[in-house]
């Protein structure tokens, strides 16, 4: 093996385990664990305000102290794999129901990992409302509906969306109105536009009806469905009232000649 | 975005492109003649970001200063990484493309720091192969910045600044000479940061970084959440009638101040550049 990975192993060991280092010198020739001391605490450091700026919401509800203690916990059990941060939080929300933490601290990092996700997501299609008129010519079996890349469905087992908002540095400060799940309430639908995340909650019925969008399903399939089990539902009405320029397109047809 | 090309950077100050700062540089662009950005921070496929960088691009000449290649590392490097950022490249034209002299990742584990190198043939050979790999892939050169280091490897034979400049000489790649990390090893270490500059070629020299650093018991630990001190300044002095005038880079990137501490930093970069304009070598 070359020497230089041996060297670069060694110091990885005495970073992760606490082993000493003999091949190096520290400060005025002194003993290794000094510079491990500070190396330590270096990356120890950036892993944390990774994680606090994917994580913000959480670390604002639970506080700086509890949080750091997760995140040096996450960070031996997940050690980073990429040279770009962006991902390094990935396995956060696993980590913390491997924890048998709370439940609403566990789903809202699934609701802040998908809004990190979001920020960088592949822009959508300008919003549109010529769908409508797209669909008035075409047969509708032979047009798919696609969820655009900036959208994303989420099933939570709390509405932790109440949290998410009421957390938001720019909130009102009015609390958040109870924790039980309501039966209105079926899903979260997060979107990006303008730049900012929007956490949307869905009733059951239109999260059904997202997810055969999310699906691919074909617009005669949908139209199947809604009036076989939603026969009240306006669908038209429904999917114009998802194209709000002000929360971000949600999804888009492509027409199969 | 019409087709850019790559514009030459002034030797002028610029400052680095921080999303804290993103509105306020959108509202009134500031009156500096450069920035700098870490590309990772672009490496997504769309939103907000890219917009920015590509408004940015449109009114300043860039400089792409990367910290995830893990240059001096012996695992393969990331083609993944690579990949985005020659599309970045590509896709923005930057000026310059820097990299550090230093590894971050073993058996692939990342640390997601500079860690630094021995300097031994070894490693030369190792870094040369690998800054080899990366300039082809770009299909262009880069720079390299010598990093902080807060321990010495036993093993090291060379140098830095013969090291260093052994590796321009291999592979063609220019030097990003970060003032404050030499100024850093030198206070931890005793060493003679003048000797550094001897060693390297002038010519190599084209970008320059200043920076604040912290002290942490013992330690000057490189934590680019200061202003520059009163001493890296004169090391600039000194390296800008040593090298001539450079595209000089406040860096800052904790602790981040209001804009307008930056360009106040950047006003006086700007006006050590213009006197050395002034006074011939």
């Amino acid at each position: 093996m070359p020497r230089l990975h041996e060297l670069q192993r060694a110091f990885a060991s005495a970073i992760v385990e606490g082993k000493g280092l003999p091949s190096v010198t520290s400060l005025q020739g002194g003993p290794s664990w000094r510079s491990l001391a500070l190396y330590r605490r270096l990356i120890r450091h950036n892993y944390i305000q990774a994680l606090t700026i994917t994580y913000p919401v959480l670390h604002r509800l639970i506080g700086g102290h509890y949080f750091g203690v997760f995140a040096r916990g996450y960070l031996k059990r997940y050690p980073s794999t990429s040279g770009d941060l962006f991902a390094y939080g990935q396995h956060f929300p696993l980590f913390l129901r491997q924890l048998e933490s709370p439940r609403l601290l566990i789903e809202l990092a699934r609701l802040e990992w998908v809004c990190h996700e979001l920020h960088q997501a592949a822009d959508s299609p300008l919003p549109s409302q010529e769908w409508v008129k797209t669909l008035a010519t075409v047969d509708p079996s032979s047009v798919t509906f696609r969820l655009n890349p900036a959208v994303r469905l989420l099933r939570c087992a709390l509405p932790v969306h109440r949290v998410w908002h009421a957390l938001q540095p720019e909130a009102d400060g009015d609390g958040i109105d109870g924790l039980s799940q309501s039966s209105e309430e079926g899903g979260l639908l997060v979107t990006r536009a303008g730049g900012k995340i929007h956490v949307r909650s869905l009733s059951p019925k239109q999260w059904w009806l997202l997810q055969a969008v999310r699906d691919r399903k074909t617009v005669a399939e949908v139209e199947c469905m809604a009036s076989e089990f939603m026969p009240d539902l306006n669908l038209a009405q429904f999917l114009t009232g998802l194209s709000d320029p002000a929360t971000g397109p949600v999804f888009s047809l492509e027409v199969h000649t | 975005m019409s087709q850019l090309v790559a514009t030459p950077i002034p030797a002028h100050a610029g400052i680095g492109l921080r999303s804290q700062h993103y509105r306020e540089i959108l509202e009134e662009p500031p009156p500096v003649a450069w920035m700098e950005a870490h590309p990772e921070n672009y490496f997504g496929e769309g939103g907000a970001p890219l917009r920015i960088l590509e408004r940015v691009r449109s009114q300043y000449p860039l400089s792409f200063h990367g910290v995830g290649l893990s240059l001096g590392a012996t695992d393969p490097i990331d083609s993944t990484h690579l990949r985005k950022l020659k599309a970045l490249l590509d896709r923005f034209q930057p000026t310059f493309v820097s990299e550090h002299l230093s590894w971050s990742s073993v058996d692939g584990r990342f640390f997601n720091d500079l860690l630094p190198l021995p300097y031994t043939e070894e490693s030369l050979n190792h870094v040369c192969a690998r800054i080899d790999e990366v300039q082809t892939e770009l299909q262009r050169s880069i720079l390299i910045e010598n990093v902080t280091r807060y321990l010495t490897w036993r093993d090291s034979t060379i140098p830095e600044g013969e090291f260093m400049a052994e590796v321009v000489r291999r592979t063609g790649c220019g030097i990003l000479l970060d003032l404050n990390n030499l100024y850093v090893n030198a206070v931890n270490f005793h060493l003679d940061p003048v000797k550094f500059m001897d060693a390297i070629q002038p010519d190599a020299v084209q970008e320059i970084h200043l920076a604040g650093f912290d002290h942490v018991g013992r330690w000057l630990v490189d934590t680019h959440g200061q202003a520059v001190y009163p001493e890296v300044w004169s090391l600039y002095e000194w390296a800008l009638h040593h090298f001539g005038p450079r595209p000089t880079l406040i860096e800052w990137d904790t602790n981040l101040p209001p804009l307008a501490v930056l360009l106040e930093q950047a006003s006086q970069a700007n006006a050590m550049l213009g006197a050395c304009y002034a006074t011939p070598a």
